[in-house]
C-alpha cells in the first residue's frame, strides 16, 4: 500500500490554471487566479468578463450547474486562442451558490497530453442514481470509459457517499490497497486520493464533483476539509479541520484536538468571511506549498464546508 | 534497570508507555507482547479505514521507529501462554521473559452470539485490522453483508461496507438503534440517515440461525423465518474482557481482572488496565477512561500517588454526515425532567435530562455544537436552575426563539399532498397564494383544497402563514395536547403527506415538545399510524389504554370482564355450555349486555389467558367489548322468525360483523340491523344502523345513545345486501381515515359540515367507494385476527401470573 507520507517527487500538476470569477452588476469579472508561468493567458483572462450565459463561467451561472468543457475549438469558450497558446485544452467550471444567489464561479483549466493522469468529474442524479454528467480525465482513458459506465446509488462509493452525507469526503488509496468501487481501473490509472464534494445549485438537482488525484501528475499534494456548520461550530462560528492529508505533513486530522480557523483569519477564514472561493499563490501557504484553492460549499445560504487543495 | 513486561499493545498500554517514557526515560527495560502482528494503532479509527476515509498508516500510533527509540523489545504476533507469578515470568510462545512488574492489557474479545452456523466461513466479528481487511476484501459491488448489532461498531461497519459498494442490512434486536446511547427519537433520526445511505435497517429483529452452503455463510435467518442473503456476516453485539490469562494466573477475576484505584491486581506486582479490567464492578469500553487508567498505571509504576476515578463518557459515531452526541443517563425516572428541542426542517433533536436542577444526560442529533458544553455540565454537576429556560439553546444563547410550530409545514416539499380529498399539493396552494389568494376561502375557490371534508383547513392556513408571513393571521386551533402545537386534523394530514410511519418519526417530524409524548397523544398517534399505514406500522401496545393492552375491560375492583363474540347476537347451545363452564370455572358473574352479548365479570388478570383458551377451544373469539374498534352488530330475528320482518336482518348483521370485526376505529363503532321500521334492534341510535324495508335497506349514520342522544341521519337507500355491505365498509373506512381520535361518528360528521361530503365519497362516487373498500381490506389483512388466540399461550400465562401471592394473612 502506498503511504501518505512518501517522499515528494517532482511532478507536473494536473491543473494548469485555477481562477475565480465573481458577479459584478450583470457580468462575471475576474477576482483571483493562479496561472503559474502562463502569463499571457493570465493577462488575457484579467481583461475578460462574462455576461450571463457567456463563455464557460457565464454558462455555469446561467445553467446553474457545474460544466465540463473538453476541446475549446468551435465552442462557447471565449479565450480559445490564449488557451491554445498556453497549452490548455479543457476546463471545468464549478458555480458557488449561496441559496439562490451566485457568489462566484471557480474555473480550473487543464492541458491535454498523453501523460497527465487524474480526473475531475461531475456526477448528476437521475432516477435515484448518480450518473456521470461529464468529466476530464487527461490520459486516463480507460478509467474514463469505466466511469461512463458506472452509476452510484446513495451511500456507495465516493460520489454516492458524498450525496448521502451531504458532506465533502476524502478517500485514500483509491487504486491500491483500497477497494474503491472503480479501484481496478483507478489503480491501473495510478489514482491515489479522491476528494468528493457536493455542488449545491438552486432547485432540486443534485451534483457531486470529484477530484481524483494521481501521484505522478497530482491535482494537489494536500487536501483539507473544513466543517463550518453552526450545528458543529455553534454560534461562535469559525471552521474545524475534519479531514486532511498532506504529502509533506502526513495526516492532518486530529480526533482530540482538531485545528480551527476563525473568520477572516488566514485563507480559510477569508472564505468564511467573504463566502467566496480563494485562489492564493506565493507568500505564506501551509507546508510551503506554492498555491492553494479554497472552495466554500453552502447549505442554503450559509457556508457548511470548505474544501481546500494545495500544490 | 527494572524489567517491565506488558501484555497487549493496545491503546491503553500504549498511552501508559508514553507517560512512562516521558516521566522516566530509560528507567525501564520494556518487553511488549502483542497477539496481533503489529504494534499500537488507534483502534477506534478502524471504521474510517474500513470506509476508505483513512488509511491504516494514518492510524498507527506507535511505529517501529518509536518502539526502537524507546528500547522496547517487541514480541508482536506472539501469544502469551501463561504467567508464572511465583517465578515472576511471562511465558510466550517463543520463550519466557522475567519481570519485576507486569502489566496485563489484553483488551476485550468480541461476543459471538451462539447461533447455529456461527463457525461458517464468512462469519466474523469487528474488532481488529484483520476483521477490517476481511470486510474490505469481501467488498465488491453487489456483494451482500449482514451486520448483527445496531450499536456503535455495527453501524460504523455497515456504513463503511456500504461506502465500499456492498448491499448492507443491519439486524438489531432492540426497538431502536444504539439504545444504550440514544433514546427512540434520536434513534429514529439515525435510522433515517442510514436508510438514506441505502442501508437496510431491521429493528426488533431476532436472529435465529446462520445458514451456510459448502461451509460458507449464505444467509441469516430471523426467528420469523425471513432469510437475509449475505456473503459476509458481521457480528457486532458487544465485547467482554479478555481476562483468561489473569484468571489462569490465579489473579482475582470477576467479569474482568479486578484492580484497585492504582490499577493493581490482586498481585501488587501485576497491574492491569484497559478493557480487560473490572474496577468496582464496572467494565470499560470507551477510550476516555482507558486513558485515565493509563495515566494512573504509569504513576503507580513510578511509585507516585494517583487514583483512578471513572467518569461520565460521551459517545460519537464515526459515520460521515451523522452528527450525534450522547452522554450521561437519559432514562426516564421519577424526579427527572426533560427539556426537548426539535427542528423538523433541519433534522435536529436535542434532549436534556435534569434531576435536582442538574443535567444528568444529554442526547443531541443533527446539531452537536453544544455537546461538549452539556458534557461539562454533566461532569461538573453544575446547578442549572438559573439558566433552565434557555439551557437547551446552549452557551451562546442570544434570545433564541422556541421551536417553530410552522417548521413541519415549511419543511414539506412542493409535491406533498395537503388536501387528500381533492388531491391538492402544497406547491399548488403556494402557487395560488402567489397568484393572489390570501384567505382560506380564496384557496378553496381556486384550488379546492379543504373544500370537501375540511380536515386540512388548518394545514392550508399554515401554508398561507408560511408563504405570506405577517400578512396572514391564522385562526388559533386547539392542539392535540401539551406535547404539540398541532391539532388532530393537522397531525392526520401530515402523517399522510410526509409518509410518517413510526411514532418517533411522527414526534420528530412534527416537532413534538416532549421526548416520548403523553397518555393523550400516544394512543391517538398509534391509531393514526395503524389506520394510515397498516402494512408498515407496527402496533405499539404501550401506546394503548389498559383495556386494549389487556384485551379485556378492567372493572372497579381490578378484575376484568370477558365477552366472547356472538355474531349478530346469535349463539348456540354448545357455545352457551362453554360460556357456562367458563363462568363456573373462573367464578364469573354473568350479565347479558345491551349489545346482545354475554359478559363474564370478575375475572382475575392472571386467569385471562386461561379463560380465553377455554373459549377459543369452543370456537369463540374476542368480542372486542373493550376497544376503540368495531364492537357489536345488534340484530332482530328478521324474516326467519318475525311476522313483520321484511329482510334477513340477522343474516345481514352476521355478514357485516364477520366483515368488520377486528378493525380499529377512532372511537368505538356500533351497528345494528333491524328487520322492519318497528326497529326492535334499535338501529336508529347506532353509529351505523340499517333498517330493512320492503323495497330494500335504509342506511343511517351518526346516531348516539350515550351522554348524547341522537337519531341517525339517512345516508343512503339501497336495494341489495351487497350495497349495504359495501357502503358500510366504505363509510367505516372513511371514518377511520379522517376522523379525530376519540370522535364518535356523529361528532366527525358534524365537523365535516354534514353528510353531503361523506355521501359523495361512499355512495355517489363508486370508484372512490371501491378504493375505500380496498384500503379497508388491506388493513383487515393485518388486523382481523383474534387477540385471544394470540395470547392464550403458555408465555402469556406465565407473564400475566402475579409476581407474588399477597393474599395470605399477615400473621402467617
Amino acid at each position: 500500500m502506498e503511504t501518505a507520507t512518501a517522499t515528494v517527487s517532482p511532478a507536473r500538476a494536473f491543473i494548469g490554471v485555477s481562477e475565480v470569477w465573481v458577479p459584478e452588476g450583470d457580468r462575471l469579472v475576474h477576482a483571483a487566479g493562479e496561472y503559474g508561468a502562463l502569463r499571457a493567458f493570465e493577462e488575457a483572462s484579467i481583461r475578460t468578463s462574462f455576461g450571463y450565459g457567456e463563455g464557460l463561467p457565464g454558462k455555469a451561472w446561467a445553467e446553474a450547474r457545474p460544466v465540463v468543457l473538453k476541446g475549446f475549438d468551435g465552442s462557447y469558450f471565449k479565450r480559445t486562442e490564449a488557451a491554445k497558446e498556453a497549452g490548455l485544452t479543457s476546463a471545468v467550471a464549478l458555480p458557488v451558490f449561496a441559496g439562490e444567489v451566485l457568489k462566484a464561479v471557480l474555473v480550473v483549466l487543464c492541458g491535454d497530453d498523453d501523460t497527465t493522469i487524474g480526473a475531475i468529474e461531475v456526477w448528476a442524479e437521475r432516477d435515484g442514481l448518480l450518473l456521470l454528467d461529464d468529466g476530464y480525465y487527461g490520459a486516463a482513458k480507460h478509467f474514463e470509459w469505466v466511469s461512463q459506465h458506472t452509476h452510484f446509488p446513495k451511500g456507495q462509493g465516493l460520489p454516492g457517499g458524498v450525496w448521502a452525507a451531504q458532506t465533502p469526503m476524502l478517500f485514500r488509496d483509491l487504486g491500491s490497497g483500497y477497494r474503491f468501487i472503480r479501484s481496478e481501473s483507478a489503480g491501473a490509472a495510478g489514482l491515489t486520493t479522491g476528494l468528493g464534494l457536493p455542488v449545491p445549485v438552486p432547485g432540486e438537482q443534485t451534483y457531486i464533483a470529484t477530484l481524483l488525484s494521481a501521484r505522478g501528475t497530482p491535482i494537489a499534494r494536500r487536501f483539507e476539509i473544513w466543517d463550518a456548520r453552526e450545528a458543529r461550530m455553534g454560534k461562535d462560528g469559525g471552521a474545524m479541520l475534519i479531514d486532511g492529508i498532506c504529502e509533506r505533513e502526513g495526516p492532518l486530522w486530529s480526533e482530540d484536538n482538531p485545528r480551527r480557523a476563525q473568520i477572516w483569519q488566514g485563507p480559510i477564514g477569508q472564505v468564511l468571511g467573504s463566502g467566496l472561493p480563494q485562489v492564493i499563490s506565493g507568500g505564506q501557504i501551509a507546508a510551503g506549498y506554492s498555491s492553494m484553492v479554497a472552495l466554500p460549499i453552502h447549505r442554503g445560504e450559509e457556508i457548511a464546508h470548505i474544501v481546500a487543495w494545495y500544490v | 534497570m527494572q524489567k517491565l513486561v506488558v501484555i497487549g499493545a493496545g491503546m491503553a498500554s500504549g498511552r501508559m508507555l508514553e507517560h512512562l517514557f516521558e516521566a522516566a526515560p530509560g528507567a525501564w527495560d520494556v518487553t511488549l507482547f502483542n497477539a496481533e502482528p503489529r504494534g499500537n494503532y488507534n483502534r477506534i479509527m478502524l471504521s474510517p479505514v474500513l470506509s476508505g476515509e483513512r488509511s491504516y498508516e494514518e492510524i498507527v500510533t506507535h511505529d517501529a521507529a518509536w518502539y526502537e527509540s524507546h528500547g522496547v523489545t517487541c514480541r508482536f504476533g506472539e501469544r502469551v501462554v501463561g504467567i508464572d507469578r511465583a517465578r515472576k515470568e511471562v511465558i510466550g510462545e517463543n520463550g519466557t521473559v522475567a519481570y519485576d512488574k507486569l502489566v496485563i492489557a489484553t483488551g476485550s474479545e468480541p461476543f459471538m452470539i451462539p447461533l447455529p452456523g456461527r463457525d461458517l466461513d464468512g462469519v466474523i466479528a469487528y474488532r481488529d485490522l484483520e476483521d477490517t481487511n476481511r470486510m474490505i476484501e469481501a467488498a465488491a459491488p453487489g456483494a451482500r453483508a449482514v451486520v448483527i448489532g445496531g450499536g456503535l461498531l455495527g453501524l460504523e461497519a455497515a456504513a463503511g461496507m456500504r461506502l465500499r459498494g456492498m448491499e448492507v442490512t443491519v439486524v438489531h434486536l432492540m426497538g431502536h438503534l444504539m439504545e444504550r446511547q440514544l433514546d427512540p427519537a434520536a434513534g429514529y433520526l439515525l435510522r433515517r440517515a442510514l436508510v438514506d445511505r441505502g442501508i437496510e435497517v431491521l429493528c426488533s429483529a431476532n436472529s435465529k440461525e446462520i445458514l451456510g452452503e459448502n461451509g460458507k455463510v449464505r444467509a441469516l435467518m430471523l426467528d420469523d423465518g425471513t432469510e437475509l442473503p449475505c456473503d459476509l456476516l458481521v457480528m457486532a453485539v458487544g465485547i467482554r474482557p479478555a481476562a483468561t490469562l489473569g484468571r489462569e494466573a490465579g489473579l482475582a477475576v470477576g467479569r474482568g481482572i479486578q484492580v484497585d484505584a492504582q490499577m493493581r491486581s490482586s498481585d501488587p506486582d501485576v497491574l492491569s488496565l484497559g478493557e480487560c479490567v473490572e474496577f468496582e464492578g464496572q467494565l470499560f469500553g470507551l477510550v476516555a477512561p482507558l486513558y485515565d487508567q493509563a495515566k494512573v498505571a504509569a504513576a503507580t509504576l513510578l511509585g507516585e500517588e494517583a487514583v483512578f476515578t471513572p467518569r461520565e463518557v460521551s459517545t460519537k459515531l464515526k459515520v460521515t454526515g451523522c452528527d450525534l452526541f450522547s452522554a450521561g443517563d437519559f432514562a426516564e425516572g421519577p424526579g427527572r425532567e426533560d427539556i426537548v428541542f426539535r427542528d423538523p426542517a433541519r433534522g435536529v433533536y436535542k434532549r436534556l435530562v435534569l434531576e435536582e436542577n442538574r443535567v444528568i444526560g444529554a442526547v443531541l442529533y443533527g446539531d452537536v455544537a453544544d455537546g461538549n458544553w452539556f458534557y461539562g455540565l454533566i461532569k461538573d454537576g453544575t446547578d442549572v436552575s438559573d439558566m433552565r429556560e434557555t439551557l437547551i439553546f446552549g452557551p451562546a444563547f442570544q434570545g433564541g426563539a422556541p421551536a417553530d410550530p410552522m417548521a413541519a409545514v415549511a419543511a414539506l416539499p412542493a409535491d406533498a399532498e395537503i388536501c387528500g380529498c381533492n388531491g391538492v399539493c402544497k406547491g399548488a396552494i403556494v402557487a395560488a397564494i402567489q397568484n393572489g389568494a390570501s384567505t382560506l376561502d380564496a384557496i378553496k375557490a381556486t384550488t379546492k383544497a379543504s373544500a370537501s371534508c375540511g380536515n386540512c383547513a388548518g394545514l392550508v392556513e399554515q401554508v398561507l402563514a408560511v408563504t405570506l408571513g405577517d400578512d396572514f393571521v391564522a385562526p388559533s386551533a386547539r392542539p392535540m395536547c401539551a406535547c404539540t402545537d398541532h391539532p388532530h386534523e393537522d397531525v392526520r394530514r401530515l402523517i399522510k403527506a410526509k409518509e410518517i410511519k413510526s411514532m418517533p418519526q411522527a414526534m420528530q417530524e412534527l416537532g413534538w415538545k416532549t421526548p416520548n409524548g403523553c397518555h393523550s397523544c400516544r394512543p391517538a398517534l398509534n391509531y393514526y399510524l395503524i389506520a394510515d399505514w397498516p402494512l408498515d406500522y407496527k402496533d405499539d401496545p404501550q401506546s394503548r389504554f389498559v383495556n386494549e393492552r389487556n384485551h379485556a375491560n378492567i372493572q372497579k375492583d381490578g378484575t376484568y370482564s370477558v365477552m366472547p363474540r356472538m355474531w349478530g347476537g346469535m349463539t348456540t347451545p354448545d357455545e352457551l355450555l362453554a360460556i357456562a363452564a367458563a363462568a363456573k370455572k373462573y367464578n364469573a358473574t354473568v350479565k347479558v349486555t345491551g349489545g346482545q352479548r354475554i359478559d363474564l365479570l370478575g375475572i382475575k388478570k392472571e386467569d385471562l389467558p386461561y379463560i380465553w383458551a377455554d373459549l377459543n377451544a369452543a370456537g369463540m373469539v374476542s368480542g372486542h367489548g373493550y376497544t376503540k374498534g368495531l364492537r357489536t352488530v345488534k340484530t332482530c330475528v328478521g324474516t326467519d322468525w318475525c311476522r313483520f320482518g321484511t329482510q334477513d336482518s340477522t343474516g345481514l348483521g352476521i355478514k357485516l360483523e364477520k366483515r368488520l370485526w377486528g378493525s380499529w376505529t377512532p372511537h368505538k363503532f356500533k351497528l345494528a340491523v333491524t328487520g322492519c321500521p318497528r326497529n326492535c334492534a334499535e338501529a336508529t341510535c347506532k353509529d351505523l344502523g340499517v333498517v330493512c324495508v320492503d323495497s330494500g335497506y335504509e342506511i343511517g349514520v351518526g346516531g348516539a345513545a350515550g351522554m348524547e342522544l341522537k337519531e341517525t341521519e339517512p345516508l343512503a337507500k339501497v336495494a341489495t345486501e351487497q350495497e349495504v355491505i359495501d357502503i358500510t365498509v366504505a363509510f367505516l373506512q372513511l371514518y377511520r381515515e379522517s376522523a379525530n381520535y376519540l370522535d364518535r361518528p356523529y361528532k366527525w360528521i358534524a365537523k365535516t359540515g354534514g353528510l353531503d361530503w361523506i355521501r359523495a365519497q361512499v355512495v355517489d362516487d363508486l370508484e372512490n367507494r371501491a378504493a375505500l373498500i380496498a384500503r379497508f381490506d388491506i388493513s383487515q389483512s393485518i388486523y382481523q385476527k383474534d387477540p385471544w388466540a394470540e395470547r392464550a399461550t403458555p408465555e402469556y400465562q406465565r407473564a400475566w401470573a402475579p409476581l407474588a401471592d399477597l393474599t395470605q394473612e399477615a400473621a402467617e
